[in-house]
């Protein structure tokens, strides 16, 4: 159960959320998607800590965060959140002074001190699972685009997260490495992972998402299923921009 | 403007004039005269009560020899170590500096008859009770200071003394002081003068081993000889010369047995004595670099480490610690990379030792360009830290990862590899400023080269040995850099693929 509560960040005098609360059901897909500057990135910020929020909460299995909570004990459950988030980010942010297996084993052996062998036979399984194995000793830089993604997910989900966070997944891959990427994702889904994908397409969540949140000017607007959001709108707003996409 | 422009035509003409020909415009021969005034007493030295004029008993002795000569004393300030050389190259006509007529000094320059014999004097701490001769300072293998390129160190060299030869008596005698060396061998004019009076200090030992102080002049100058040498007998006869050596308190029996047969008439010029000279030898000499070439390395590695790992914690105080010790590091930064590292080091070696902090030269210096350096390699690791992109900070984040586990395990091996090749860059350079090192009397190799030309003359060749000596040990250092770089290049990737674009 992923519940946020009336979450709000301010920053530089600007209120870049106000009031969001939506939940994300266990083993589903939340889409979210509005367009620029609708602090759709920031909500996705917030969820794994990297902004501090400035009021309401989020609650995640057992860890809640909340807004009023002093400074370190503030920090203290980030980490415990963050030990249950996994993010992929827009431009990955691999580490590129690693192998590829060293990337996913990195976190693994260092943070919940699995032993390395341990730790590498369970990140070559990730990497079958993505269709990479043959490329656990390469670096990052000598794969393509969709293959380093494929990493990136790999190392997000070999720390167990509950929730799997992704930030505009098809920025960089064209129709069919989308459609690739959307069936890779349905399939961890239906193993149990639960994600929340941050996407300017539309047409890529469609078949993804089981439900969607369309954010503007800092506001969720509406939140609902997938087919209902998308083909009866309850709010005007969605509907435009619904209509201005497609 | 135009009057302004002839009045400085004239000015520059009489100069060009006064240059080339060595002439005032009263038409009176100059006598330019070279010695070394810093801690120059009581031979040469700025009177303390008035600093812009120079006193000591050779500056009266010159004035009295230039009169007699007719001619204009003109002092040329120069340093003692390298006396012989300067002479040679043509800044003054004379040397009166209590300069000792070597056998070695005598294949390069003329000597003028002795005006003056000295004696060695063995200096050592009040509370010493090792030490009651020179011998003693042999056989227990203790360290003796002394003046470098004198009849003394000569003297030590040839009889396997460990010495270590000092730039002026100041600083030899406040090393005996600190413990840094365990005796002084001084020409007893200037034991007379820095050491007599000392109460931490005492003689080991009566005077020993005769010599002479004469007029060094250039080859070919034998007419300049002859007037001076007749200049230096006038003054004695009439007296000039003892009233001189009275006055500064410098007169004893062996005067009296250098001027009686002048002053009875008698032509005899056979008076020597039997100073010690140094004949030059390679291997001897080879010895001795390839020992500095050691100091060098010691002092060159031991900085560099201290530099780099005092520049982590500097820069990262620097760009990530709260505001005081941000304030600090700053502070810290700009004052060792504002000041010269000269300065630095004197102020280690001679300042310290105020607050009881008396290192031995060498650590002074590895210390010294350490703390120099770590200033330089903190600018090189903010540098290579800030190239890093936030986004990599954010997915150790992500992944549960403290800041310091992120720093040391996805951060700091990244910049390594940016600062590198800047890093590299300072060590070579390092490696050649430990020749500052002898402004503190480290043995080092820049050190041993100006002390082994100094003695020899032979600046040439010693320069073409010293400069092959650095060059053996820095091209290696360059050519394992490059590898290193290379190596981490290949596995180094171009930072497109993953660098941060603004969304």
């Amino acid at each position: 159960m992923i519940r946020i509560e009336n979450l709000a960040k301010r920053a530089g005098g600007t209120q870049i959320l106000r009031d969001v609360s939506f939940e994300v059901v266990s083993q589903s897909v939340l889409g979210i998607i509005g367009a620029s500057g609708s602090g759709k990135t920031t909500l996705l910020r917030c969820l794994n800590g990297l902004e501090r929020i400035d009021a309401g909460s989020i609650l995640l299995e057992d860890v809640r965060l909340e807004a009023s909570i002093p400074g370190s004990d503030y920090h203290q459950r980030v980490r415990m959140l963050r030990r249950k988030v996994g993010t992929v980010f827009q431009h990955l942010h691999l580490f590129p002074h690693l192998t590829v297996l060293g990337n996913i084993i990195e976190a693994p052996v260092h943070v919940l001190r699995v032993p390395r062998r341990e730790a590498e036979a369970e990140g070559l399984e990730l990497l079958e699972s993505v269709g990479l194995k043959q490329a656990a000793q390469r670096f990052p830089e000598s794969l393509s685009g969709g293959e380093q993604q494929r990493v990136a997910i790999a190392r997000a989900l070999a720390m167990h997260p509950n929730l799997l966070l992704f930030d505009e997944p098809t920025s960089a891959l064209d129709p069919k490495r989308s459609a690739e990427l959307r069936s890779l994702l349905r399939d961890f889904v239906k193993r149990g992972h639960t994600m929340v994908v941050v996407s300017h397409s539309i047409g890529f969540l469609i078949g993804l998402a089981d439900y969607l949140l369309y954010m503007e000017g800092g506001q969720a607007i509406e939140y609902g299923e997938t087919d209902t959001v998308l083909n009866s709108p309850k709010d005007p707003r969605t509907a435009d921009f619904v209509r201005q996409v497609e | 403007m135009g009057k302004l422009l002839s009045v400085l035509c004239v000015v520059l003409t009489n100069l060009v004039i006064i240059i080339s020909t060595g002439t005032t415009t009263s038409g009176q021969q100059v006598l330019r005269w070279g010695a070394d005034p810093s801690g120059g007493a009581p031979y040469v030295y700025a009177d303390p009560a008035n600093p812009d004029r120079y006193i000591g008993f050779e500056k009266e002795m010159v004035d009295a020899l230039a009169a007699a000569m007719g001619r204009k004393p003109e002092f040329v300030p120069t340093d003692w170590e390298s006396i012989v050389s300067t002479l040679q190259r043509g800044s003054f006509d004379i040397v009166v500096n209590g300069l000792e007529p070597t056998t070695d000094r005598a294949q390069l320059i003329l000597f003028s008859k002795p005006y003056y014999v000295f004696e060695q004097q063995l200096t050592v701490r009040k509370d010493e009770d090792r030490i009651h001769s020179i011998a003693d300072c042999r056989s227990l293998r203790l360290l003796v200071g002394t003046l470098g390129n004198t009849a003394a160190s000569r003297y030590m060299q040839k009889e396997g003394i460990p010495f270590r030869g000092y730039p002026d008596p100041v600083a030899a005698y406040r090393d005996l002081e600190l413990k840094r060396i365990d005796g002084v061998l001084m020409d007893v004019p200037m034991e007379l003068y820095y050491a007599r009076s000392n109460p931490d200090l005492k003689p080991a030992s009566a005077p020993f081993l005769r010599g002479t102080y004469n007029v060094g002049l250039r080859k070919g100058d034998e007419a300049l000889k002859v007037q001076i040498d007749e200049a230096i007998d006038k003054i004695i006869r009439d007296g000039t010369l003892e009233s001189i050596l009275r006055k500064w308190n410098l007169w004893n029996d062996a005067q009296a047995e250098l001027q009686t047969p002048i002053r009875a008439g008698q032509k005899n010029d056979t008076i020597s004595y039997d100073l010690t000279s140094v004949s030059f030898n390679w291997r001897q000499a080879f010895g001795r670099l390839a020992r500095a070439a050691v100091v060098t390395v010691l002092i060159a590695f031991g900085s560099m480490f201290i530099a780099v790992v005092l520049g982590l914690p500097l820069a990262v105080g620097q760009s990530k610690g709260p505001r005081s010790i941000q304030g600090l590091c700053t502070i810290y930064v700009e004052f060792f990379r504002g000041t010269p590292v000269l300065v630095q080091l004197l102020f280690l070696y001679f300042g310290l030792p105020a607050i009881h902090l008396a290192m031995p030269g060498w650590l002074t210096a590895l210390v010294g360009l350490g703390l120099n350096y770590a200033a330089y390699e903190s600018q090189i690791y903010r540098a290579a830290l800030e190239a890093i992109p936030r986004g990599q900070w954010e997915a150790a984040y992500s992944l549960g990862m403290s800041p310091l586990l992120a720093f040391r395990r996805i951060i700091l091996p990244q910049s390594f590899r940016i600062a590198l090749p800047p890093m590299t860059n300072d060590f070579v350079s390092l490696f050649k400023d430990t020749s500052v090192a002898y402004v503190i009397s480290v043995w080092e190799l820049a050190t041993a080269y100006r002390e082994l030309a100094n003695a020899t003359g032979r600046f040439l060749t010693l320069g073409i040995v010293v400069s092959a000596f650095y060059m053996i040990m820095s091209l290696p250092l360059a050519r394992l850099a490059r590898r290193l770089e290379r190596k981490m290049r290949d596995r180094q990737p171009a930072e497109v693929s993953t660098a941060e674009v603004p969304a």
